[in-house]
């Protein structure tokens, strides 16, 4: 007889159930999808980017598909802090789920806010400091390209809370190391990446841009190779876990970033096209550790051969 | 609401969405560029309203990999029909599709027309594949009795799409091409400009290229009727999470997959709002 495998991960002082969550901004707070996932079976559920006050995002068009893949200069469009206590929270109180806030900003002191107003609220499980966003003026990914600039939003945050600290980490740097190594030292339990790459389409027909904004972030399959890539070489480069994603549509894919050094794997992109993509992909983690006979799921950590 | 929707009031994709594997019964060209595609969809048909659309899956690989939103054109049984134009990698896929081929749909979805209830005469104007949300509508309005009176416009009269679905249910069908190839030579402006006129309508329901809509909207604001549009956005997800379908409105930013695709005219900020790129 074989022992089900344990799929439990942990990262900082949160121990998820499996490791699948959902990647910020795909998501929302979940409530779209209760329809198609079982939420009780998520690693967590990591929210859409909130701000301390509310953002009206970009123009339209905000998104473009491309080969394998799509562009979006969405903008964090989010109504602010207090409707986000209000309604997602006490949403997602009533759910059997971890909660990961995904906080963005424009200034160093306003992420930190964020962290500080939900510091004292046991809904919110961890935070994500989003770094990393390539739709914003100011904010974003201009602290996540730096690594002065990255350590003092983290430090700022680390001070205003004692909950779980994620940062995530943006691709369009030319060492990500730097910036993850940058982070850890300031105090991150966990690093997450990556966010989208940065790119533009064109249409040929108009000769304009397909976004209103001109650029904007890639994601989907188009990014995996990217993705792994980059996990692997900051798994090589920091002790802390890490929470992989770019691309991520089947097991196949998550065994595939856990191998090369992510702790838990989140889904983005793959939402949109089947709704039902993190559940597919719990079955098939759960498929695969069984017929590896694995004991544990995090014996897959970092496990790659090279 | 405030100014940045969010996850707002209304909420998620109504709760009865789902996720619906579906068999193709039939994919014929109807036209230059146009297909009807039907589909044996018992959950989508047996709770769709009109107006309001599926989320298409056309293909399983991964080179292009966002579901493409189509309106319902009528639901009959456990069968939809799908009025669709042949425009870019996804329509083109469609075209191709057989009877084995591997389809599903998230439906049904979104706001669809609202039908007053005392309403006596309505007038329906379509632009072109504007005609794909307003056959089912054209056939509930007239069951409960409404006189409906039907504005068509198309660039040639072989492009008049849905035709007979209305004129199955009115004789008081008026014709717009811009060849005059049949009706009045022409926007479908031109003829639904009289109609206003002459006619004491309740209710407008239009759906068409959004320069015409945001048109139409204009001449009912003037002659004070109530107009209803359905508006196309950009859709990744279709459901209210991903904010790529937004439109302006007087109440904020709504989301056209959710709060939408139909809207009160009136309620649209026209001057913001985006035009799709192939339309
Ligand atoms: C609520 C709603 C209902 C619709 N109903 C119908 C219908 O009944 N019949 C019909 O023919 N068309 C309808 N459309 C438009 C239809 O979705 C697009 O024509 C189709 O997605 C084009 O896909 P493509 O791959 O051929 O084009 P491409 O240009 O290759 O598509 C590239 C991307 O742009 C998107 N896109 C391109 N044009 C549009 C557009 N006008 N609106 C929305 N997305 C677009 C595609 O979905 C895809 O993500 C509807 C759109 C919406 C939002
Ligand atoms: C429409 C959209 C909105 C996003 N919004 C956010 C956000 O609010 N905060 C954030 O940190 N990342 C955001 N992201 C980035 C994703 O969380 C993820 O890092 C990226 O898309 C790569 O994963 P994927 O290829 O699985 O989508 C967004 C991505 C998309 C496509
Ligand atoms: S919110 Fe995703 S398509 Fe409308």
């Amino acid at each position: 007889m074989t022992v089900a495998t344990d799929l439990s991960v942990t990262i900082g002082s949160l121990k998820l159930r499996n490791p699948v969550v959902t990647a910020s901004g795909t998501f929302a707070s979940g409530r779209e999808y209760a329809n198609f996932v079982d939420l009780s079976r998520l690693g967590a559920v990591v929210t859409k980017g909130v701000s301390l006050k509310p953002w009206a995002g970009n123009a339209s068009p905000r998104i473009a598909e491309t080969s394998c893949g799509m562009l979006n200069s969405i903008g964090l469009q989010n109504p602010g802090l207090d409707v986000f206590t209000q309604k997602d929270l006490g949403w997602l109180e009533t759910q059997d789920v971890p909660v990961i806030v995904n906080v963005s900003g424009h200034t160093v002191e306003e992420y930190a806010e964020v962290c500080r107003k939900l510091d004292g609220d046991r809904r919110v499980d961890a935070f994500e400091i989003n770094i990393s966003c390539p739709n914003v003026d100011s904010g974003g990914m201009v602290f996540g390209t730096s690594c002065p600039e990255a350590a003092s939003v983290v430090s700022a945050c680390r001070e205003a809370t004692s909950k779980t600290l994620i940062v995530k980490l943006s691709p369009n740097v030319t060492d990500i190391t730097e910036i993850a190594r940058a982070v850890v030292d300031a105090g991150a339990d966990c690093v997450s990446l990556i966010n989208t790459l940065l790119g533009m389409a064109v249409d040929a027909d108009t000769r304009r841009p397909k976004l209103a904004r001109v650029v904007g972030g890639l994601s989907g399959p188009a990014i995996k190779p990217v993705a792994l890539r980059m996990v692997w070489q900051v798994a090589n480069a920091v002790e802390v876990p890490i929470i992989g994603m770019g691309g991520i549509a089947d097991a196949q894919d998550a065994i595939e970033f856990m191998l090369a050094g992510a702790t838990a794997v989140a889904v983005g992109t793959a939402n949109f096209v089947d709704p039902t993509s993190t559940m597919r992909i719990v079955d098939g983690l759960t498929e695969y550790a069984h017929s590896r006979e694995l004991h544990k799921i995090t014996e897959l950590i970092g496990a790659l051969e090279v | 609401m405030t100014g940045c929707c969010g996850t707002g009031e209304k909420g998620h994709a109504g709760d009865q969405s789902s996720l619906e594997r579906v068999d193709l019964l039939s994919n014929e060209r109807i036209a230059e560029g146009v297909g009807l595609m039907i589909l044996h969809a018992p959950h989508t048909a047996s709770l769709v309203e009109p107006g309001q659309f599926v989320h298409l899956r056309v293909g399983r690989g991964r080179d292009f990999i966002l579901r493409r939103p189509f309106s319902v054109h009528r639901a009959h049984g456990e069968q939809i029909e799908i009025l669709y134009q042949v425009l870019g990698t996804g329509t083109l896929a469609m075209a191709e599709l057989g009877c084995s081929d591997d389809i599903d749909l998230i439906g049904p979805l979104g706001h669809g027309w609202d039908v007053p209830e005392n309403i006596d005469h309505a007038l329906i104007v379509t632009g072109g594949l504007g005609a794909a949300p307003l056959g089912g509508l054209a056939e509930k309005l007239a069951a409960q009795g409404v006189a409906v009176t039907v504005a068509m416009g198309a660039p040639t009269q072989e492009r008049l799409v849905g035709r007979d679905v209305f004129e199955a249910v009115t004789r008081r069908v008026v014709i717009a091409t811009d060849d005059g190839s049949e009706g009045e030579k022409g926007f479908v402006t031109g003829p639904v400009a009289r109609l206003l006129d002459e006619g004491s309508y309740d209710m407008v329901y239009a759906c068409g290229p959004e320069v015409m809509q945001r048109e139409i909207a204009s001449m009912c604001a003037k002659a004070d009727v109530p107009c209803q549009v359905s508006l196309e956005r950009l859709m990744a997800c279709g459901i209210g999470v991903c904010l790529s379908c937004v439109v302006s409105t007087k109440d904020g930013l709504k989301r056209a997959c959710v709060d939408g695709p139909v809207f009160d005219a009136g309620e649209v900020c026209w001057d913001a709002s985006e035009i799709p790129p192939k339309h």
